[in-house]
């Protein structure tokens, strides 16, 4: 399935096109709506906040937050500011450090069934959950962090196609418990940097990520690639074995770079 | 629309059953591990070594110029190790690993 996603996506698209143009011209209906379907919504993100709660035995010491990356080529990444936009509340959301941010609760926002609102065309970014257990070695990650990461991000709709178009297929196949839960899940991480290779470790077994598990699946075409989220990050693209309950939440998963980090990063806290 | 959204759903359906009986993707050209591990230096050995040596294998291109090649070595049972290559952007095998057999 996780092969065969973008090649379904494209069939949609290409039908959908070709369904419109042989419609019937039909009456006009104006729909008044804050949110623009692509943009995300508030009331999505605050429900894979009160996931996070539910499920913090995932990564019981670890903050939720969630984080902007790029999605196409010409997006600036810096300078980036945001907010949450209802009919009648405009809040700031401040980012932090790698574009991350909290999401403040707003009641009349919920009501207003506001938007996340970036100063960036929606599209140019993508959006996930970022739960990071403090204190870990560098390198790694780990892995019930993933697990929650996964079901947040998938909750809270922040992982989407676009266009509209796609939503039913998204709800049909993209629920967080299919998708976090299953070896045909297609959650896609991010790491830091470009990526060699990826290996599990909880006590003494280690193992090392199969090559499909890297660069999401290693078989993206041109044309595929325009729609997954990973269009810029390809090389920093990992699935993780969220399904396997025989690696624990503990599990460090470790990365190895294509190449040695810059004296400035490795300085970095 | 009716018609439309039949259409899309009949269409879909077939599309997931031919999806369910395309091949997957070649896994890589199939080298023996000593072979690799004796033929290519990091640092030393160039993507045109490596073509002219042991052919085309499965390859991902990256934005950056760098690439990675994999290549699979029978180890017995059905089962294959695999061996990643890394390829800087001027050609030049940059680093390599390995990956032990799924276990049986």
């Amino acid at each position: 399935m996780r092969r065969f996603l973008p090649l379904l996506l494209l069939f949609v698209a290409a039908l959908a096109v070709g369904g419109a143009a042989a419609q019937e011209p039909v009456a006009k209906v104006n729909v008044s709506t804050t949110r623009d379907p692509v943009d995300k919504s508030y009331r999505k993100m605050i429900q894979g906040m009160e996931r996070f709660e539910r499920e913090h035995a995932f990564a019981p010491q670890a903050p939720l937050r969630f984080q902007l990356l790029p999605r196409t080529p010409d997006v600036k990444m810096d300078g980036i500011t945001l907010r949450v936009a209802g009919d009648t509340v405009s809040v700031p959301v401040p980012i932090g450090p790698g574009n991350s941010f909290i999401l403040p609760r707003n009641e009349q926002a919920l009501r207003e069934d506001a938007a996340v609102l970036a100063n960036r065309k929606t599209v140019s970014m993508t959006w996930r959950a970022l739960i990071r257990t403090p204190g870990l070695p560098p390198d790694t990650r780990r892995l019930g962090d993933l697990r929650l990461e996964c079901r947040v991000g998938t909750e809270a709709g922040l992982v989407s196609n676009n266009s509209q178009m796609f939503a039913w297929l998204s709800n049909a196949l993209l629920s967080a418990d299919h998708v976090c839960n299953s070896p045909e899940g297609n959650y896609l991480f991010f790491a830091d940097r470009p990526l060699f290779g990826v290996r599990l470790r909880a006590g003494d077994r280690v193992e090392v990520l199969p090559f499909n598990m890297l660069y999401a699946g290693g078989d993206q075409t041109p044309e595929m690639l325009r729609f997954c989220d990973c269009q810029v990050l390809l090389d920093r693209t990992y699935y993780a074995p969220l399904w396997d309950k025989t690696w624990p939440d503990d599990t460090l998963v470790e990365f190895a770079y294509m190449t040695d980090a810059a004296p400035a990063a490795q300085a970095a806290p | 629309m009716k018609n439309t959204a039949l259409l899309t759903s009949s269409l879909l359906a077939a599309l997931l059953l031919a999806g369910c009986a395309t091949n997957p993707a070649t896994p890589g050209t199939q080298v023996a591990a000593e072979r690799l591990a004796a033929s290519i230096v990091p640092g030393r050995t160039t993507k045109a070594e490596l073509l002219a040596t042991f052919g085309k294998t499965k390859s991902v291109v990256f934005d950056s110029g760098y690439e990675t090649w994999l290549y699979q070595s029978p180890a017995g049972g059905g089962r294959f190790a695999e061996f990643v290559v890394l390829i800087d952007p001027s050609g030049v095998v940059a680093k390599t690993r390995q990956r032990a057999p799924a276990a049986p």
